[in-house]
């Protein structure tokens, strides 16, 4: 057995609630029986990494009992040859080389744990994505690679120590960020199992974008209806609260128990208001109404539809001048214009994010828009479209049915970099908005169903009502006689205004559909389906950390593995705000954040991984220093330990709930008392020792 | 691909990368079949804010001839790790100078979760600067003799 590299380390993490006495010094030694898996991920890898000289390199490492190449090691037939290698050999580590850890980490944590392993004396090496899939053209050179990443590897895995998830007591609360239909029903799934729930909505109306709209593809349900009664079942939990008004201004703490600080702005408006249409004629002030996508107008207090919920006005103290006419025309009752917010604080396990999506609104001149009342966004015309909306239903325009529309797809989706200007947020949006091209076509068939006369031209990039029951949107449009045209990524249709002709507008597209011919559409009206667009939620990611993406959605940790799960333990995403998606995903994500909310805290226990800081007592000399590295509070702290009987002196300990893992305090410490468990300086070290082990050949540079 | 050298003098490159920032964003670059000189070699880290300066002059005395800090810049999901670590980089320059090591083979950088093209420009930056000063080694024999 081989002596530790370097100074001994203590056995365990000193916590908050372990014993004060240094423990003895033990000098802990090398493992000695490591296996090593060299996956070839069904020649992802080993089309270019030789495999086998990888493993027979591996093999004749100190320490290492039996190395194998396989074709995929997170099949079962990989995961038995590591489960039977740990029974018959006895192996007291495990590196498995494939994909990235992010994929497959906590798949081969679990097979030693099945194994009977310590699941956290796995480690992983990385050579898909950073040897084979980087380096395709440089076989000699990603073996290599792939051979000092495995020699790595084995070197911090014969320095692993057996670990255990940090406990914690769990708050049986959830907070709820977002009251539209994805927070609606996570909120309620989270509440009928028992949980405590707080749902806080930023605007002073539940039901977000879904209540604009008439209908719901594809099973056509009125939208509201359907909103108004989840909101229902919502109000009927005993055990759910719901604030309107509200937002999250601060949030710490950890997952199972999170202190967030709300902040709830007065509605302004009671139940004693009597005459509501008075008090709302009243007002002399007249904004852009958000309802309705800019069509229309509504006053300082203001109420979205009738019935909306809560069914009470609410004043938009952003426009209120606080003039006291609505309060006058209310006979002084039911209003009141102090506007002071409230602050509370809340305890809460875990936080689901679903605050939901914009829509892109287009540049000045984007196809038109802004530069002609007859160009309209796809969302304006869902209002239009609406009997309960501002026309009553009526698509018309100066009091006219339009007698021929063009809808021009992808308008602020799958932008291509030098085709497309940035929109006003100075942004690409690279992405598909998916739920466009079902919601135009859901559009074009109401417009052919309701005005017959009216020619509609569909003009799109490419097409697809992807999900279940969508594709008859397709099949009736066309054949309701809406006609199709089709353009090339870098050929976008024009729209001209015609001052003078018969029709006011002109659509020029290049038809790829009519082998390139270019065609001019005289229009009335030509509609944007715009895209989906992420949230400004900047305030939130800042206090949370969330990961963003490269589209500005929030990210979950992985799509298939860990869906719905952002990368802070604790808070789950769902809805729009993580992707594009219509009212049924949502829905299911929403479902899925809840799911996994009731699992996390359904014990009394919240379980977190164990990588915090830990002290080494017999080190340590009290000084204090990594006090001032830490920020976190509570998550290192000085007490009193016995070093010899009757002498008592200082000593750092680490309270691991409250650590959060970031190794800010280890360099502080000048006698090296401190390191982050599995992920301990001495095994970077020892990482380093053996990536330069062997000198680079000239393979490895060609 | 970015910067594959050609000279015949053999060097390495460390990259320290963040697991919330970095590491997926060299993943992706990896995911995307971007190419960078196999020389480069990562290890992951929660927080490059962990290292001691001796970890630095650890890497250049065992032959590592360059190391990029591929961190989480400001949106570093640790409070005030990025600028602990900022303030950390010119003790260790400090320490590389006195054992004759061009501070340039250090280099402090913010790598985002899908940034792939500000990777292998970093990645191609360090490659030219190794190729131009060549093995570290050469440095710390200069100044030994």
């Amino acid at each position: 057995m081989a002596e530790r590299r370097s100074k001994p380390k203590n056995q365990a993490a000193t916590t908050a609630a372990a014993p004060a006495t240094p423990p003895e010094v033990v000098l802990p030694v090398l493992a000695e029986k490591v296996g090593v898996y060299i996956c070839h991920c069904g020649g992802n890898i080993s089309d270019v990494v030789d495999v086998d000289k990888v493993a027979t390199e591996a093999a004749g490492l100190d320490g290492v009992a039996v190395a194998r190449h396989i074709m995929f090691m997170c099949s079962d037939e990989g995961q038995k040859a590591i489960v039977d290698d740990i029974q018959a050999l006895g192996l007291d580590r495990v590196v498995v080389a494939a994909c990235t850890p992010k994929l497959h980490e906590a798949t081969f944590r679990r097979v030693l744990q099945r194994g009977g392993m310590n699941p956290y004396l796995f480690l992983p090496a990385n050579i898909r994505e950073q040897a084979s899939w980087a380096h395709p053209h440089s076989p000699k050179a990603a073996t290599e690679k792939a051979s000092a990443l495995v020699r790595a590897a084995v070197a911090k895995a014969q320095m692993l120590e057996p670990l255990e998830k940090v406990r914690v007591a769990a708050v049986h609360r959830a907070l709820v960020i977002g009251g539209g239909v994805a927070g609606l029903r996570a909120a309620l799934d989270l509440a009928r199992q028992g949980l405590g729930v707080t749902l806080v909505e930023k605007s002073p109306f539940l039901g977000g974008r879904t209540t604009q709209l008439h209908t719901v593809f594809p099973t056509e349900d009125p939208a509201r209806l359907l909103v108004h009664r989840l909101i229902a079942e919502v109000k009927a939990q005993p055990n759910l609260t719901i604030l309107t008004e509200t937002e999250v201004v601060a949030l710490t703490g950890y997952v199972g128990d999170f202190t967030v600080t709300l902040k709830t702005t007065p509605r302004g408006v009671n139940a004693e208001l009597a005459d509501r249409q008075a008090a709302i004629a009243a007002c002399p002030i007249s904004v852009a109404n958000e309802f309705d996508d800019g069509i229309s107008k509504r006053r300082a207090i203001y109420q979205p539809y009738p019935g909306s919920e809560p069914d009470l006005p609410a004043i938009d103290w952003a426009s209120c001048t606080r003039c006291g006419d609505c309060v006058t025309a209310a006979g002084g009752r039911g209003i009141d214009l102090k506007s002071d917010p409230i602050e509370t604080t809340i305890e809460t396990g875990a936080i689901v994010v679903a605050t939901g999506f914009d829509h892109y609104e287009p540049r000045v001149g984007e196809y038109g828009y802004a530069t002609s009342p007859r160009i309209l966004t796809l969302p304006q015309v869902h209002r239009m479209l609406d009997p309960e909306g501002p026309t009553g239903g009526r698509l018309e325009i100066d009091g006219r049915v339009p007698r021929s529309i063009a809808m021009i797809h992808c308008v602020g989706s799958r932008q291509i970099e030098d085709v497309d200007e940035p929109g006003p947020d100075g942004k690409l949006h690279e992405y598909c908005s998916r739920v466009c091209c079902t919601a135009t076509l859901q559009a074009a068939n109401q417009i052919r169903q309701k005005y017959p006369k009216t020619a509609v031209y569909d003009l799109y990039r490419d097409i697809r009502t992807y999900g279940r029951d969508q594709e008859p949107y397709y099949v009736d449009a066309s054949k309701a006689g809406v006609v199709f045209m089709r353009f090339a990524n870098d050929a976008r249709p024009t729209v001209e205004l015609s001052d003078g002709a018969d029709f006011p507008l002109k659509v020029t597209v290049t038809d790829t559909l009519t082998f390139g011919t270019e065609i001019e559409v005289p229009v009335d009206l030509v509609i944007l389906s715009v895209g989906v667009m992420p949230r400004d939620v900047t305030g939130l990611i800042e206090m949370t950390h969330a990961p963003v993406g490269a589209d500005g959605f929030l990210l979950e940790v992985h799509p298939k593995l860990r869906p719905v799960e952002s990368a802070i333990p604790g808070l789950l995403l769902a809805g729009t705000v993580q992707a594009p998606m219509d009212v049924t995903e949502s829905t299911s994500a929403a479902s899925a954040a809840a799911a996994k909310v009731t699992a996390l805290l359904a014990g009394d226990h919240v379980e977190m991984e164990p990588f915090v800081a830990k002290v080494d007592p017999s080190l340590c000399d009290g000084c204090g220093l990594c006090l001032d590295a830490c920020r976190y509070a509570g998550a290192i702290a000085m007490q009193e330990v016995e070093i010899e009987e009757g002498v008592l002196e200082k000593r750092a300990y680490v309270n691991p709930v409250a650590c959060k893992g970031c190794g800010a305090c280890v360099p502080s410490c000048p006698v090296s008392a401190l390191d982050v468990a599995g992920w301990e300086i001495d095994q970077y070290k020892a990482m380093i020792d053996a990536i330069t082990a062997e000198p680079l050949t000239a393979g490895a540079r060609s | 691909m970015a910067g594959t050298p050609t000279e015949t003098q053999a060097t390495r490159m460390l990259v320290v990368a963040t697991l919330l920032c970095s590491y997926p964003g060299i993943d992706a670059t990896g995911q995307a079949h971007m190419e960078y000189p196999p020389n480069t070699y990562v290890i992951p880290t929660p927080d490059p804010v962990m290292f001691p300066e001796s970890f630095y002059l650890h890497c250049f005395e065992k032959g590592i001839d360059g190391i990029l800090i591929a961190s989480c810049g400001t949106d570093s999901p640790y409070e005030g790790s990025y600028e602990q670590l900022a303030a950390r980089i010119p003790k260790v320059y400090a320490q590389m100078k006195a054992r004759g090591i061009s501070i340039r083979r250090l280099k402090l950088t913010a790598i985002c979760s899908v940034c792939t093209k500000a990777f292998l420009k970093e990645v191609s930056d360090m490659e030219a600067v190794m190729a131009e000063l060549g093995p570290v080694s050469g440095e710390m024999t200069a100044v030994t003799a």
